[in-house]
C-alpha cells in the first residue's frame, strides 16, 4: 500500500490528513466526485453519494478514473464493496439520454434496452413519454423535459440532457474589467458552467459568486432573468452589475413586491414569483412569457418549491445556480441536480482561503452565568418559552457592553433573534437598529453608512441573515439564534468573511447561557463551524477582557 | 453364488497395494477393523458405505456405474463387458471406459464376473463386470436418470394399468402404428415395442404440437417431473387442433400420471430420446468455466481490506459483548432483538452481525455461560494480545473446522424434510447461534470447495497480473462435475462459504488470493508470511480536532482504543476509527474513576497534535460539575443540629466499632447497622431515635467462572486413514489366509439380507429360523415382500396372511429352493 493521504472509509466516507505532503493534489484529485463534509483541522471528511457520482460522471470522469485515485491516493486497502457500489452507480448515469432528434423532437434514448423497458413501465413516467419510435428510442412530450428527469433521478437513472437549449433573445453585455479583473477561479468556473450547458457553481461565502453570474451572462449576451432571495439581495445584484459590466440602469429592470419592471436583464425576488392569488402564480408569466436565453438563480439552497416546479418547465433555457453548498436542510439536493443541472465547479474553500480571497474567521463561544433569580425563573419556566429565557439573559447586555468597548473602533455587528433584547441593547449602545419594520430605504441608508464607517456599531436582527454585503464588519456578535440552523450560522460566518483590507482575522462571538438549552444549541453550531474549519474557542465571561487585552 | 461371497473372494485374491489403495478411498471399511474378509466384504456392500463411496465419484465415473447397474442383472447372471458399455455410452471409448472400471473395481463397487451365458466365445477374454448388491438401492430408482420401463410402471401404478389397454387401442383407432392388446402387460409391450428406437420416436413426434420438444428436454436429466392435473383426461381421439404437448404426450402415454401431481417418462422412450444411448453426454474433461479476470492489485486490495476490517470488527464485537453480554433466547440463539441490539452498537447491518458473532463463537472468542445463559468473552483471551496475523490465523483455523453455516442465519426455518409438521411458524427465521445453523458436513464441503477454487484457479492460468474471478455458479459447476451425489449439498451452502471466505480475505475481488491458495493448500504459516509483510502496522498516536473528534488514521493499538472508547463513542466504519467526545462521554469516563487531570494526560500523551481548546474546556467543565451529587454507602445515619454533639461522637473511642464517617457538619455514616449503632449509642448513655427504613437490598454481582478459550488447530477432514491402522488391517486379514470365508459374525447379517432382497426381487419363498418373544425358535416358510427399517413384511402361505418381523429376530434365512434341492 502506498503511503498516501486518504483514508477510504466503509461508511461511504473518505478522510483525507491535511497535514500530508499530498494532501493538495489528492484534494484536487477527489473534489470531482466527493462533496466534502467537514473540514475540520487536520482530517477532513468527504463523502460519497451518488449525485456526487453522477455529477462527476456529468463531468466526464468515469468510474475507472474514480477508482484509480482512490487506489492511488488512499494508504490503506479500499473497502472492496466501496468500489463495486461506485462502479454500479456511475454506470447508471447516461445509460439514458435525452436528445434532439430532427424527425421527432426531443427522445429518449438508450443502448441498454432493459433499462428503457425497465422506465416506461414506471407508473409515473409513462404518460410522460410519447410513441415508441424503435427499441431504443421513444419520444417525450417536450414539456415535460423538466418532470422526467426529476422522476428518472429518482428511480437512479438520471439521464444525460443532450438536448440543447434555446439561444433566446441576443443582448449585448460586456463585462467591464477597468480596476479589477476576473479571479482563476470564477474564469474557471464560467467556463466549466457554458462547456457544461446548465448546472450548479459551488462557492463559499464572499468568493464573489455574483461575478460569476456576471461572467456568464456576458458569455451568453442574451436577454437574462436573474433570481435571488429578497429585494436588499436584488439591489446588491443590480449595484454590482452595474459596476462590472456594460449594462446600464436602462438595461436592469428590478421585478419585487414594490416595482415590476422587465427589462433586458430583470431580477425577480422568489417571494413575488412564489406570490399565490387565487391558486394561481399571477407573475409567472414573467418566467416563461419571454424568450430569456440564461437564467440565474442565486443561493440555490434556498430555492422553494414552487420555483422547483417553474424549473421544470424551463428545460430548454440554460440555467446557472450559484451557492455556498448544495447541502439542503430539506434534502432536495436530487431536484437541484435534476433541474437545475449537475455541478459544474467547486472550489475547495481552503484553496481559496489560502489564496487570500476569504478571510479566516476567528469564533469564540463566551459562556455567562445565569444569575440566581434567572436560574429559578429558567428552571421553573414552560419548555416553550425556555429557549427565550437563557438567550434574553440579562447578564448578556452586560457583556455585549464590554465587549463593544474592547472591540472599540472596529466594525461591529449585533446580531440577535429577540426584538426586546436587540432594542435594549441597542439603546444602551446608542447603536442603530435593523429589525424587520425597518424600510428597505432605511436599511439601506444605515447600511451605506456602516460600510462608508460613519457608524461604527449595528444591531440586527434576523433579518440580516441573507444576502447583504457589509464588506467592513470584522466583529460580531451572536446574542441569540434561532434554534441552532447551519445554513444561519454559515450566512451569519458568511457576513464577516469578506476579505478586510488589512488582513485582520474577523472575529465571531457567540454568548452562551451556561447549563441551558442555550448551551445545547451552541453545542450544535460548535461542531458545523469547527467542521466548516474555523478556529473554535470557549471561554468564560470573566475571561473576556484579559484574552482581548492580551492579544491587542 | 451370492454377490458379497463373489466380491469376498475377489478381495481376497487382490494384492496388498490393491487393499491398500481401496482402504484409503473408502477408510469406513476398516473403521473399526473389520476380522475377515467375508466381513470386509459385506461392509463394502452395505447401503450405508456404498453411499459414502459414490460420493466421492465424479460424473463420467458415475455414468459408467449408473449404465453398468442398468444392463447387469445379478439374478440371471447378465454381466457386462467394456465393449457392451461402449455401446449404450455416446461417445465413449474403450480405452476411456477401461480405466474407470479398474478404479470401480478397486472402490468394491463392481466385481468381476462370468460372461453371460449364451455370449459368443470371443468374449470371453474380456473382462465382464456385475455391481455390488445394494447398488440399486443407492442409485434409486432413476438410474441415470431414465425412467422405469412401461412394463414395470403397469405393474406398479394400478391407475395407468386400468388404461393402457384402452390407451394402446385408441392410439391403433387412430391409425399409429401399434398393435391392439388385451391385457394391461401386452399393452405396456406394445408401447415399448411403438417407442422402442429413435427413429419411430422421431416419426410419433413428427405431428407433435409446437414446444413438446422443448418440454421433453426438460426431461433430459430426470425422468420426473411436477405437471398440473397430471391425471387429467387426455384422449387421442378427442383432440382438438390446440392441443397442449402434456395432453398430446399424456394422450400417447408418452408421459405416464404417476399421482396429482406428477408425471414420469418411460425408460424406452427416454431411451429413445438419448439417441438409443443411456449416457449421452458422456466426457472425461471437466466442464471450463467461463471467468471473468480482476487485477492483481485489486484482488489484494479486496482481501487485504476486508481482513483489516474482520479483525477491526471482531475486536469492536467482543467491546460490545464485554459491555454487555448477550442474552439467549429460551429456544436456544440470539433473538432478532438481541442481535439488532448488537447490530447498533457496532454500527453494522444486522446480517453481517450475525455473520461476525457466529465466526466469533465458532472460534471460541465467545462462550455460552449457561448459568446466565448469556454468551460472554471468556477472561483472559489470548487471542486479543497476539499479532494481528495470528489472530486472522486463528479465525480462519475455526471456521475450517466449524460446523456451523453462518450464512443461514436470517434465513426462513424449515423442517427437515419441509414436512408442514417441522415448519416453523410463518416467517420463523434461524436466529444466530441458535442449533439450527448446524450442517455437520460444513468443513468438508469448505474444504471441497477451497480444493475447487483452487484448481478452478490453476487451471484457468489467468495472463500476468491478473487473476480469475470464481463466482458460485462456476464452483457449482464444477463440484457437479466432480461429485455429482454431493453436489446437492453444495448449492445450500456455497453462496455462504464463499461470502464467509471473502470476509475472512481467502477470497479478494471474486478471485482466490494468494493466502487463500495458501490455505487451500494446507500451508497456513506461508500465508501468514505473506500477511505479516502486507498487514499495516499498528498506530499508537491520534489527532485530536475542534469539532470534538479523535481520529486514529488507521488500526489503533487496541489498549488505546480501549481507553478511548471509555471516554468518546466511535462514530463511522472502516479503516481509521473516529471516536466523539461529549459531556455524556467524558462523565462516563469520570464515573469510571479518571479525573480531568489523567484524561487530559492521555490525550496529550497520544495525541500527534494539540489538544483544541474546546475539548480541554469540555474536559474540566465537565469535571468541575461532576460529583454535585455524591452517592455512597453506608448502613445507617446519625444526624443532629448539635454540630459539637456529633464532633464528640467522631472522637469517642467506644464508636471506633461503628466505623463512623462524616459527611457533613451535622451527619456521621456508619457502616453498622441502626439497631447496632443505636446501642452503642444508648451505651454511651444517650438516647438516639431510630427511623425505621426499608432495609436496602444488596445485590452482589456474581462471578461466574466461564473456561478460557484455547487456539483452535484446524486438521483438514480426514480422507485417509492412518498408515498404521491399513497395516494391522491388512495383517489381520492376511492370517485369515485360507480359512473358508464362512458366514459368521457380521458378514452374516448382510448376507442375510442379500437373500432376503433376492427373493424379494424373484418372488421366492425363503424358509427363516426365527426367535419368538419368548425365546422359542421356530423355522417357518414365507415369502418376503420388502424390507425397510429394521422389519420385514413377510407373506406366510400356510397362514394366507401378511406378518411383519424383526430383522434382528431373524437367526438364519435360506431361499426355500435350496433347501428343497
Amino acid at each position: 500500500m502506498t503511503d498516501g493521504p486518504l483514508i477510504v472509509q466503509s461508511d461511504k466516507t473518505i478522510l483525507l490528513e491535511v497535514d500530508h505532503e499530498l494532501a493538495t493534489e489528492a484534494r484536487h484529485a477527489i473534489a470531482a466526485f466527493a462533496e466534502l463534509e467537514r473540514a475540520p483541522e487536520h482530517m477532513h471528511s468527504y463523502r460519497l453519494t451518488p449525485l456526487g457520482l453522477w455529477n462527476a460522471r456529468a463531468a466526464g470522469l468515469d468510474a475507472e478514473q474514480v477508482l484509480d485515485t482512490l487506489l492511488k491516493y488512499s494508504r490503506f486497502p479500499v473497502p472492496h464493496a466501496l468500489l463495486i457500489d461506485i462502479e454500479e452507480t456511475m454506470s447508471r448515469y447516461g445509460r439514458l439520454r435525452l436528445e434532439k432528434d430532427a424527425q421527432h423532437g426531443l427522445v429518449m434514448r438508450t443502448d441498454d434496452y432493459p433499462v428503457l423497458e425497465e422506465v416506461i413501465r414506471a407508473k409515473k413516467i409513462a404518460p410522460l413519454l410519447g410513441p415508441r419510435i424503435d427499441g431504443e428510442t421513444v419520444v417525450v412530450h417536450s414539456s415535460q423535459r423538466g418532470q422526467l428527469k426529476q422522476l428518472l433521478l429518482k428511480l437512479g437513472w438520471p439521464a444525460e440532457d443532450l438536448a440543447g437549449y434555446v439561444d433566446g433573445q441576443p443582448h449585448l453585455i460586456m463585462l467591464d474589467e477597468s480596476g479589477w479583473q476576473l479571479r482563476p477561479y470564477q474564469k474557471l468556473a464560467t467556463e466549466n458552467f457554458w462547456a457544461g450547458g446548465s448546472g450548479v457553481v459551488v462557492l463559499p461565502c464572499g468568493a464573489g459568486k455574483t461575478l460569476v453570474g456576471a461572467a456568464a451572462m456576458a458569455t451568453s449576451s442574451t436577454t437574462t432573468l436573474i433570481l435571488v432571495t429578497n429585494t436588499v439581495s436584488a439591489r446588491q445584484w443590480k449595484d454590482e452589475l452595474l459596476k462590472r459590466t456594460s449594462l446600464t440602469e436602462d438595461e436592469i429592470g428590478e421585478y419585487s413586491g414594490a416595482v415590476k419592471e422587465v427589462r433586458p436583464v430583470t431580477i425577480a425576488t422568489y417571494q413575488v414569483l412564489t406570490t399565490k392569488r387565487g391558486g394561481l402564480y399571477p407573475h409567472l408569466e414573467l418566467v416563461d412569457g419571454h424568450d430569456w436565453g440564461l437564467i440565474i438563480y442565486d443561493e440555490v439552497h434556498l430555492l422553494p418549491a414552487p420555483i422547483f416546479r417553474m424549473t421544470a418547465d424551463l428545460q430548454a433555457r440554460r440555467r446557472l445556480g450559484l451557492t455556498a453548498t448544495l447541502v439542503r436542510e430539506d434534502g432536495r439536493e436530487g431536484e437541484v441536480f435534476s433541474l437545475i443541472g449537475p455541478k459544474r465547479y467547486d472550489a475547495p474553500w481552503k484553496d481559496i482561503e489560502a489564496q487570500g480571497y476569504i478571510a479566516p474567521a476567528d469564533c469564540v463561544e463566551v459562556r455567562v452565568d445565569l444569575p440566581r433569580d434567572e436560574r429559578v425563573a429558567y428552571a421553573m419556566a414552560d419548555d416553550a418559552d425556555k429557549y427565550r429565557l437563557c438567550a434574553t439573559s440579562e447578564t448578556k447586555t452586560k457583556l455585549v457592553e464590554e465587549l463593544v468597548a474592547v472591540h472599540k473602533g472596529e466594525q461591529l455587528l449585533v446580531i440577535g433573534q429577540y426584538i426586546d433584547q436587540l432594542d435594549e441593547i441597542a439603546e444602551r449602545l446608542d447603536a442603530p437598529l435593523i429589525k424587520g419594520e425597518t424600510t428597505v430605504k432605511a436599511r439601506q441608508k444605515l447600511f451605506d453608512a456602516f460600510r462608508k464607517g460613519e457608524i461604527h456599531t449595528l444591531v440586527v436582527s434576523k433579518v440580516a441573515n441573507f444576502s447583504i454585503d457589509l464588506p467592513e464588519a470584522s466583529v460580531a456578535i451572536q446574542v441569540s439564534g434561532s434554534f441552532g440552523s447551519r445554513q444561519e450560522e454559515a450566512q451569519r460566518l458568511g457576513r464577516l468573511l469578506r476579505p478586510k483590507q488589512d488582513g485582520r482575522a474577523a472575529r465571531f462571538y457567540s454568548l452562551v447561557a451556561r447549563d441551558t438549552l442555550d448551551q445545547d444549541f451552541a453545542a450544535k453550531r460548535q461542531r458545523f463551524l469547527a467542521e466548516q474549519g474555523y478556529a473554535y474557542r470557549i471561554m468564560d465571561a470573566k475571561d473576556v477582557g484579559k484574552d482581548v487585552g492580551q492579544e491587542q | 453364488m451370492s454377490l458379497i461371497r463373489a466380491l469376498s473372494k475377489e478381495l481376497e485374491a487382490r494384492s496388498d497395494n490393491s487393499l491398500r489403495a481401496l482402504f484409503a478411498a473408502r477408510p469406513d471399511l476398516i473403521s473399526p477393523m473389520a476380522p475377515d474378509f467375508a466381513a470386509l466384504a459385506a461392509r463394502a456392500s452395505a447401503r450405508v458405505s456404498v453411499q459414502r463411496a459414490l460420493e466421492r465419484l465424479n460424473k463420467p465415473e458415475m455414468q459408467v456405474l449408473e449404465t453398468l447397474h442398468l444392463c447387469t442383472n445379478a439374478d440371471t447372471g447378465h454381466s457386462i463387458s467394456a465393449a457392451g458399455l461402449k455401446k449404450v455410452i455416446a461417445g465413449s471409448t474403450l480405452s476411456a471406459l477401461d480405466p474407470i472400471l479398474a478404479k470401480l473395481q478397486e472402490l468394491a463397487l463392481i466385481h468381476r464376473a462370468e460372461p453371460p451365458a449364451g455370449s459368443p466365445v470371443t468374449s470371453s477374454r474380456q473382462r465382464f463386470y456385475l455391481p455390488v448388491g445394494s447398488l440399486k438401492d443407492v442409485i434409486g430408482i432413476y438410474p441415470a436418470g431414465l425412467g422405469r420401463s412401461y412394463t414395470e410402471l403397469v405393474r406398479l401404478q394400478p391407475a395407468f394399468a386400468q388404461r393402457v389397454v384402452h390407451l394402446v387401442a385408441e392410439l391403433h383407432q387412430s391409425g399409429a402404428g401399434i398393435h391392439p392388446a388385451s391385457t394391461p402387460m401386452d399393452a405396456a409391450l406394445a408401447l415399448q415395442r411403438w417407442t422402442s428406437t429413435p427413429d419411430n420416436l422421431r416419426a410419433i413426434l413428427a405431428t407433435a404440437p409446437e414446444r413438446t420438444i422443448g418440454l421433453l428436454d426438460k426431461f433430459g436429466s430426470w425422468a420426473m417431473g411436477a405437471v398440473p392435473q397430471a391425471q387429467r383426461r387426455a384422449s387421442v381421439t378427442h383432440e382438438s387442433h390446440d392441443v397442449g404437448p402434456i395432453d398430446w404426450l399424456l394422450a400417447r402415454g408418452l408421459l405416464v400420471p404417476l399421482d396429482a401431481g406428477h408425471v414420469e417418462l418411460p425408460h424406452s422412450v427416454g431411451l429413445a430420446l438419448r439417441g438409443g444411448a443411456i449416457v449421452d453426454d458422456f466426457t472425461l474433461a471437466p466442464p471450463v468455466p467461463e471467468l471473468g479476470h480482476t487485477s492483481a492489485a485489486l484482488r489484494r486490495n479486496a482481501a487485504m481490506g476486508a481482513i483489516a476490517e474482520i479483525l477491526r470488527l471482531t475486536g469492536e464485537l467482543l467491546f460490545a459483548v464485554r459491555e454487555q453480554p448477550l442474552a439467549t433466547l429460551r429456544s436456544g440463539g440470539v433473538g432478532v432483538r438481541e442481535l439488532r441490539r448488537l447490530a447498533e452498537s457496532i454500527r453494522l447491518g444486522a446480517h453481517e452481525t450475525a455473520v461476525l458473532l457466529e465466526l466469533c463463537a465458532m472460534a471460541g472468542l465467545l462462550r455460552l455461560d449457561v448459568d446466565s445463559s448469556t454468551w460472554v468473552q471468556p477472561p483472559s483471551l489470548e487471542w486479543l494480545n497476539l499479532p494481528r496475523q495470528e489472530q486472522w490465523l486463528w479465525l480462519v483455523n475455526a471456521w475450517l473446522a466449524s460446523e456451523r453455516a453462518p450464512s443461514l442465519v436470517g434465513q426462513p426455518l424449515t423442517g427437515p424434510t419441509g414436512s408442514a409438521a417441522h415448519q416453523g411458524a410463518a416467517g420463523t427465521t434461524i436466529n444466530a447461534l441458535s442449533a439450527e445453523a448446524q450442517r455437520p458436513d460444513a468443513p468438508v464441503v469448505r474444504r471441497r470447495i477451497l480444493e475447487i477454487l483452487h484448481e478452478l484457479t490453476v487451471e484457468a492460468a489467468a495472463p500476468d497480473g491478473k487473476a480469475p474471478v470464481l463466482d458460485a455458479r462456476a464452483v457449482l459447476q464444477r463440484a457437479e462435475w466432480a461429485q455429482p451425489r454431493m453436489s446437492r449439498r453444495f448449492s445450500s451452502l456455497v453462496r455462504g462459504i464463499l461470502e464467509e471466505a471473502t470476509l475472512l480475505g481467502l477470497i479478494g475481488s471474486g478471485a482466490l488470493t494468494q493466502l487463500g491458495t495458501a490455505i487451500a493448500a494446507a500451508q497456513p504459516e506461508q500465508a501468514m508470511t505473506i500477511l505479516g509483510e502486507h498487514l499495516p502496522a499498528a498506530v499508537n498516536h491520534i489527532l485530536l480536532q475542534a469539532d470534538l473528534t479523535a481520529v486514529a488514521p488507521g488500526y489503533l493499538a487496541p489498549e488505546l482504543s480501549e481507553t478511548l472508547l471509555l471516554m468518546a463513542d466511535a462514530e463511522g466504519q472502516g479503516p481509521a476509527s473516529i471516536y466523539r467526545f461529549s459531556a455524556a462521554t467524558i462523565r462516563r469516563a469520570l464515573d469510571a474513576g479518571q479525573d480531568a487531570e489523567s484524561l487530559l494526560a492521555f490525550l496529550r500523551e497520544h495525541s500527534a497534535t494539540e489538544v483544541p481548546q474546546p475539548l480541554a474546556y469540555l474536559v474540566q467543565d465537565t469535571a468541575s460539575r461532576h460529583g454535585r451529587l455524591r452517592v455512597g454507602t453506608s448502613a445507617s445515619f446519625i444526624q443532629s443540629d448539635d454540630e459539637t454533639a456529633i464532633t464528640d461522637l467522631l472522637l469517642e473511642a467506644r464508636t471506633s466499632s461503628l466505623s463512623l464517617v462524616r459527611i457533613a457538619p451535622t451527619v456521621l455514616t456508619s457502616s453498622a447497622s441502626p439497631r447496632e449503632t443505636a446501642r452503642v449509642l444508648r451505651e454511651l448513655g444517650l438516647s438516639p431515635a431510630v427511623q425505621e427504613a426499608e432495609p436496602a437490598v444488596v445485590r452482589f454481582k456474581r462471578t461466574t467462572a466461564v473456561p478460557g478459550s484455547a487456539r483452535p488447530v484446524y486438521t483438514a477432514p480426514r480422507t485417509a486413514p492412518p498408515d498404521d491402522d491399513v497395516e494391522a488391517q491388512l495383517s489381520v486379514l492376511r492370517q485369515h489366509r485360507g480359512v473358508p470365508a464362512e458366514a459368521a459374525g457380521e458378514a452374516s447379517t448382510q448376507l442375510g439380507l442379500e437373500t432376503l432382497q433376492t427373493a424379494i426381487r424373484l418372488k421366492q419363498a425363503v424358509t427363516m429360523n426365527v426367535v419368538d418373544s419368548l425365546g422359542n425358535s421356530n423355522t417357518e416358510t414365507v415369502v418376503p415382500v420388502s424390507v425397510s427399517g429394521g422389519r420385514v413384511r413377510v407373506f406366510d402361505p400356510a397362514k394366507d396372511t401378511e406378518r411383519v418381523l424383526s430383522i434382528h429376530r431373524i437367526i438364519d434365512v435360506e431361499p426355500a429352493g435350496e433347501l428343497r434341492s
